[in-house]
């Protein structure tokens, strides 16, 4: 009696069990207990079994592997002559055990009697001479068979166990098609085991291989199709083995040339067991049973002699097959399974790819997005204007960094604000006429005052252009728009100090020079005394010169005054016939002087001017055309009504507004036979003392100023003027003036936001004319 | 018929030697100069001329204050006043308008007109 045994409950877990039996390795079974009751036995071929054949067998229990009922023995059997020892053996027999516990009078275990053991000292004894019985001797012969059997038992249990570790531990197919042959060979004692596989065309190979010398391996060798024929692979595929101990043997089967086949390699016997293998797997995880087909074959050869396969060893090979075929299994699993992988892996790795190659885009563009903003920043922010931003809801949406010198307001805290709430209401009063014209897709000017975060009102300059956002067919639409606001304090201040400098000069000139035109008037009439005939010449030098720098004087005032915006015109509806007659009638007795014919043509025609500089421009005109026309020839004056598609040969610079009808003009024309005006003086000539010839103009008194005179009226009144000539026919010098009010481009002259548009009264001015004579 | 009696205020006395002549050659009139604003206040009072020709850029008291003076003071007030003066600004303009003078004439004048300017600002006959 052995006693040395492990007990348990019924609960303890198979794993649990295997790590007690692995640090005992002397102990061949474990005693179940319950209530210190031996209810079952559990024997290392138990567990392996449960290995084998469960795969869930790690949260299986000794409950589920334990062998019922439980047959002990006690002690006092024991201890009887060895006549209970059949006994005993055929309860190991009848119950198929192995193990009997011997329990004492209370049935608690005492140890375990192992069959094995039993055997082998029952035939001790008998060898010793006690009692030799033919049943004994049976006994003793049927327990080597016997034990020989629990041995292979044994071994098959532990290779089978060995062999699905491997499968459930490791998908190499390779290694578990090595490990079987060479264990099959080693447990039969073959000769060679080999595992052929059966090729799609229907011929085959070994591919794992276990012989022993000298017998030759048939691995790498290709076996002709006639030796493994396609009925004969329909038959294995239908789950036939073959088991011929003696190839020569006439019943064997065996056809001639499979006999001599066989011979080659030194066949005398072989066992042939198919491997079956399920199909490849669907990718749709089909629940139809897949159908099966003949992977290959587990071949057992001995070749040393014929050999009868005992029904263990075919047994054995089945079970393998199997294994096997689980192994294939999980091998096609596995490719499966590692084809998808490896497929997403590449879809992921292109997705990867691309991921990373947008990111990288979005990165630089990032990045180019960042510098141009920062650049547009710096430009911004380094620029002494305020540059803004607002949207068609009125809200700002940029601001450069001006804002916080001149106010003292961060950009950032303005973002998003509306512009009155920045300005506040009062200024948004002023300026909102602005701002609608602006949104309307009109660019606007004005000037306003600001109070900057010095406390001290600054003059600026405000400019609002539309963002007008192209869509398709339809008309641009208003997104918003940008303003740019300029200080313009210094030039603000510099122009009055020039127009106080200008006053001051002006009165300082013309004090003195009225006293010297005065008395040399008074003289000239000759009335004071006589003077010599040179006296009298240089009287009427003197009084011409001094004439002419009043003209000039009163020529620089009325310029500086139209340009700096001081002079208004006074636009009233007018009758253009009118204003040629009294033309006319002030440079009557010039041109009458010059033997000149003043002519005239005009319709009455309502315009829309300021009579008195419109009369101003054509006494101008009509002076230039006196003086450089010959005694003899007329001069015209005219005016007709015209529409606005009659433009100068040059361009003009003039703002036009969009989705404006062509205007009505009234055309005024001086038409005169002089000496002409070269090409290329026709623009200068309304500069600012350009003349056709300086000194032709010194000798007929003009000052140079009086065509820039008039173009500035011109100008104010919305018009044009401009000059065609002849050298040597003549020249003809035409302006327009709108026959209705028109509407004021806002571009044409900045406003005062905080004044508002006031028209000031116009001042008497009577025209001046040349001395005449006496 | 009388001949008139002009009160000239300017403090430039070439102008009142070239006015006075002017007036006198083209006109007949007689002629009161004097340099000053306050000056002028007293010989309005005094002289009851028929006209006062007023500069208005004068030192100490200008020629606007000369005429307040002058409209207050009820000896004066009946006095036309016509500025001669040579500044030309619209402000100014439109302040010699409101303040109620009888006209202006711009300096530099035409002395062989300046009479006639003068009697059709007063409705005078030469």
């Amino acid at each position: 009696m052995d006693s040395q045994s492990l007990t348990a409950s019924r609960q303890t877990s198979l794993p649990k069990i295997l790590d007690r039996l692995s640090t005992h390795s002397g102990v061949a079974c474990v005693l179940v207990l319950y209530r210190r009751q031996v209810v079952g036995i559990v024997t290392r071929q138990d567990i392996l079994r449960a290995i084998a054949q469960n795969a869930q067998w790690a949260s299986m229990r000794l409950s589920h592997v334990m062998t019922r009922p439980v047959v002990t023995v006690s002690q006092a059997d024991l201890s009887a002559d060895l006549a209970a020892v059949p006994g005993f053996l055929e309860q190991f027999a009848h119950h198929q055990i192995s193990y009997l516990p011997v329990v004492d009078e209370r049935q608690r275990l005492i140890g375990v009697l192992h069959q094995t053991t039993l055997l082998q000292a029952w035939s001790a004894r008998s060898s010793e001479g006690r009692r030799s019985e033919t049943a004994v001797l049976m006994t003793s012969a049927d327990a080597a068979t016997h034990e020989d059997e629990l041995r292979r038992q044994h071994q098959r249990a532990q290779l089978l166990a060995e062999i699905t570790l491997k499968i459930r531990q490791s998908l190499q197919l390779k290694e578990i098609l090595q490990t079987t042959v060479d264990e099959v060979q080693r447990l039969l004692d073959a000769d060679r085991v080999l595992i052929y596989q059966v090729l799609p065309d229907g011929t085959g190979q070994p591919i794992s291989e276990a012989v022993v010398p000298p017998y030759p391996p048939v691995l790498g060798f290709s076996f002709p199709e006639e030796v493994f024929p396609e009925d004969y692979q329909a038959l294995y595929a239908e789950g036939r083995v073959q088991a011929i101990a003696d190839i020569h043997a006439p019943d064997c089967g065996l056809a001639d040339c499979l006999v001599e086949f066989s011979e080659q390699w030194g066949i005398q016997s072989k066992l042939i067991v198919p491997i079956i293998h399920p199909l490849q797997p669907e990718p749709n995880h089909s629940q139809t049973p897949r159908p099966h087909q003949l992977w290959g074959l587990l071949i057992a050869h001995q070749c040393s002699s014929p050999r009868q396969w005992s029904e263990f060893e075919l047994d054995l090979l089945l079970q393998l097959a199997d294994q096997i075929s689980i192994a294939l299994s999980h091998g096609q699993m596995l490719e499966y399974l590692e084809e998808r992988v490896r497929l997403r892996t590449a879809e992921l790795t292109q997705a990867n790819d691309a991921l990373h190659q947008e990111i990288r885009e979005r990165t630089q563009i990032e990045a180019a997005l960042r510098q141009s903003e920062e650049q547009l920043r710096l430009v911004t922010n380094n620029l002494p204007v305020l540059i803004a931003y607002v949207d068609s809801q009125q809200h700002y949406r940029f601001n450069n960094q001006a804002y916080q010198h001149w106010f003292g307001q961060a950009p950032t805290d303005i973002y998003g604000q509306s512009i009155k709430t920045v300005m506040g209401a009062a200024h948004y009063r002023a300026v909102e006429p602005y701002i609608d014209t602006a949104l309307t897709g009109q660019p606007v000017t004005y000037e306003s005052e600001l109070m900057l975060k010095d406390g001290r009102s600054h003059s600026v300059s405000v400019a609002y252009v539309p963002h007008l956002e192209e869509i398709g067919e339809a008309a641009p639409q208003v997104k918003g728009f940008f303003a740019l606001t300029t200080d313009i304090s210094d030039r603000k201040a510099i122009e009055r100090m020039k127009d106080e400098f200008i006053a001051v000069v002006s009165h300082e000139l013309r004090t003195p020079l009225t006293s010297i035109h005065g008395s040399l008037k008074l003289m000239a009439t000759g009335r004071l005394g006589h003077l010599s005939a040179e006296g009298q010449q240089m009287l009427e030098v003197a009084d011409e010169n001094t004439d002419r720098l009043v003209r000039l004087v009163n020529n620089v005032l009325d310029l500086q005054r139209i340009e700096s915006g001081e002079v208004t015109m006074d636009a009233q509806v007018c009758d253009a016939a009118d204003l040629i007659e009294q033309a006319t009638e002030a440079m009557g007795a010039i041109a009458q002087e010059h033997d000149i014919e003043i002519q005239t043509q005009s319709d009455p025609i309502a315009i829309w001017a300021d009579p008195d500089y419109i009369v101003q421009t054509l006494t101008n005109l009509l002076s230039n055309a006196i003086k450089f026309s010959a005694p003899g020839n007329p001069i015209r004056l005219a005016v007709r009504s015209t529409v606005e598609s009659v433009s100068p040969p040059q361009s003009s610079e003039r703002f036009v507004p969009r989705d404006r009808p062509p205007a009505a003009l009234a055309l005024f024309s001086v038409e005169d036979r002089g000496q002409g005006i070269p090409a290329d003086k026709l623009n200068s000539i309304f500069e600012r003392f350009q003349q056709v010839d300086s000194s032709d103009s010194r000798k007929k008194g003009g000052t140079g100023l009086g065509l820039a005179i008039c173009r500035k009226i011109v100008e104010q009144h919305g018009g044009q003027i401009w000059a065609e000539s002849q050298l040597g026919i003549g020249s003809c010098f035409y302006f327009t003036v709108p026959l209705q009010a028109a509407p004021r481009p806002v571009t044409a002259k900045p406003q005062t936001a905080s004044a508002g548009l006031t028209m000031p009264p116009r001042s008497q001015k009577p025209p001046r004319s040349k001395k005449s004579h006496r | 018929m009388p001949t008139k009696c002009v009160l000239v205020i300017d403090d430039e006395e070439s102008i009142q030697k070239v006015v006075s002549l002017s007036l006198k050659m083209e006109a007949s009139w007689k002629t009161i100069t004097v340099s000053s604003g306050q000056e002028g206040i007293r010989q309005a009072a005094i002289c009851q001329p028929d006209a006062i020709l007023l500069d208005v850029m004068m030192p100490e008291i200008d020629g606007i204050a000369t005429f307040k003076s002058l409209h207050d003071n009820p000896k004066t007030q009946a006095i036309p006043v016509i500025l001669l003066t040579a500044k030309t600004r619209t402000s100014e303009k439109r302040l010699f308008q409101k303040i109620g003078v009888a006209g202006v004439i711009t300096k530099p004048f035409n002395p062989l007109t300046l009479a006639s300017q003068v009697a059709k600002l007063l409705d005078w006959s030469i």
